[in-house]
């Protein structure tokens, strides 16, 4: 282990929550060019989104379009309005979803509305999908919104898809999500890596907060990774990016020091949960935020498996976790969201 | 306390001016979160440093303008 590596893996816990919500938008190095200095297939746009939305890729092959990700629920209709400007006169023939979290999957009901686009999910979701069966799904474990959709296929790790005109294999990446895939062009070295590796970090190792297993998961993904060559990673959430070493050793520190007391990882979970609802919500009643948090699943599960406090001791700590990294603020009788620089 | 964002002095790569509150305004045309226009939105990935730093003086433009308490979410990045 480096150096550095060394103090990242030692830094106060309270920091971690930082760099979650920023994902990746601070302490990049300097790069004078977007993204990276690397040239994106002609074929392919970004469609950069924030923490409350995944990002959405975009592909305009020859014969047909394709988006990667659709977004959180209640920006479906900016989803839509983003993808219909940029395809222009074109329509959208395929979406697929990484994984189904509520983030990468909530704009599917509306662009399937708007394009009656064949669907594409991760094979594992599909009798969850068919029977909307909410809990399976996540939704409902994590207080989020998603509108009802449907699926035409499926795909699983191996698979090989055409977008843009290159050609991508899916490959496993559980850890965040036991389902989660992401695409790989070996012919372009792009890795779509959606929340299994980030700029500085990764999304939440939820399988744990249940007492599955995760960690080992998401450990075995980085290594995977790790053997690709790759010029550029375009994640989940944050701006491309090039330095895949730095990402990757960052990432392998962080991923040791939650797995070497998982009550960090539970710690964390709950104050990445009450940021969502707080980016969701923008502001909501202090006195609300303990029932708020207790109606996810996986909050319980985290307090009961790990920290082990009554649910208002919890959500009084993680409220003061994210005003003391300036990601919440206390007006009056409301927490307030607050976006971090 | 770290000094307030600045896009013409911040070091390194700029953020994303996303707020999380993705409407897209009839009215006006622009994002009601960050006040960014569509063609801003979806050209902010592929983007030089420097038209990012246009976009975000233009934006900042745009929310110091807005009337009191019309502007939804943050007023900083």
């Amino acid at each position: 282990m480096t150096a550095a590596m060394m103090k990242d893996a030692t830094r106060d816990v309270t920091r971690d929550v930082t760099r979650d919500i920023t994902k990746g938008a601070a302490a990049a190095p300097v790069d004078a060019t977007a993204p990276g200095g690397f040239a994106l297939p002609p074929t392919m746009q970004i469609l950069e989104r924030g923490w409350l939305s995944s990002n959405n890729i975009l592909f305009q092959g020859r014969d047909d379009t394709a988006l990667v990700d659709s977004g959180y629920a209640i920006h479906a209709a900016q989803t839509v309005a983003l993808v219909r400007h940029a395809l222009r006169d074109r329509p959208l023939d395929r979406l697929l979803n990484t994984h189904l979290h509520s983030d990468h999957c909530g704009g599917n009901a509306a662009l399937q509305a708007a394009y009656d686009c064949r669907t594409t999910i991760p094979a594992a979701e599909a009798a969850a999908v068919r029977d909307w069966d909410q809990e399976a799904l996540s939704f409902a474990a994590t207080g989020q919104q998603c509108a009802r959709f449907t699926f035409t296929d499926t795909f699983t790790a191996g698979d090989l898809l055409q977008l843009g005109d290159l050609r991508w294999q899916a490959l496993g990446a559980p850890g965040h999500d036991p389902h989660s895939l992401i695409l790989y062009c070996a012919e372009a070295r792009i890795l779509i890596s959606a929340d299994a590796l980030w700029e500085n970090g990764f999304g939440v190792i939820f399988p744990e907060l249940d007492g599955a297993s995760g960690f080992a998961e998401a450990a075995a993904t980085l290594a995977l990774i790790a053997t690709l060559d790759i010029g550029l990673v375009i994640p989940g959430h944050g701006a491309p990016f090039t330095d895949v070493r730095g990402a990757l050793a960052r990432a392998t520190a962080r991923l040791d020091y939650l797995a070497a007391d998982p009550v960090r990882n539970a710690q964390n979970a709950v104050k990445v949960l009450l940021k969502f609802l707080l980016l969701e919500r923008q502001r909501m009643p202090l006195a609300d935020v303990p029932s708020l948090l207790s109606q996810m699943r996986l909050f319980r599960e985290s307090n009961t498996r790990f920290l082990r406090q009554s649910d208002d001791a919890v959500a009084q700590w993680a409220v003061a976790q994210l005003r003391r990294v300036g990601a919440a603020a206390v007006e009056g009788d409301l927490l307030v969201n607050r976006d971090l620089p | 306390m770290s000094p307030p964002f600045d896009p013409r002095t911040h070091q390194g790569r700029l953020p994303s001016p996303c707020t999380s509150v993705c409407v897209m305004q009839p009215d006006t045309g622009l994002c009601q979160g960050c006040q960014r226009s569509i063609d801003e939105i979806i050209g902010w990935s592929s983007a030089s440093e420097d038209r990012k730093r246009a976009i975000w003086l233009t934006l900042l433009a745009r929310r110091a303008a807005m009337p009191a308490g019309g502007a939804s979410g943050e007023p900083q990045p």
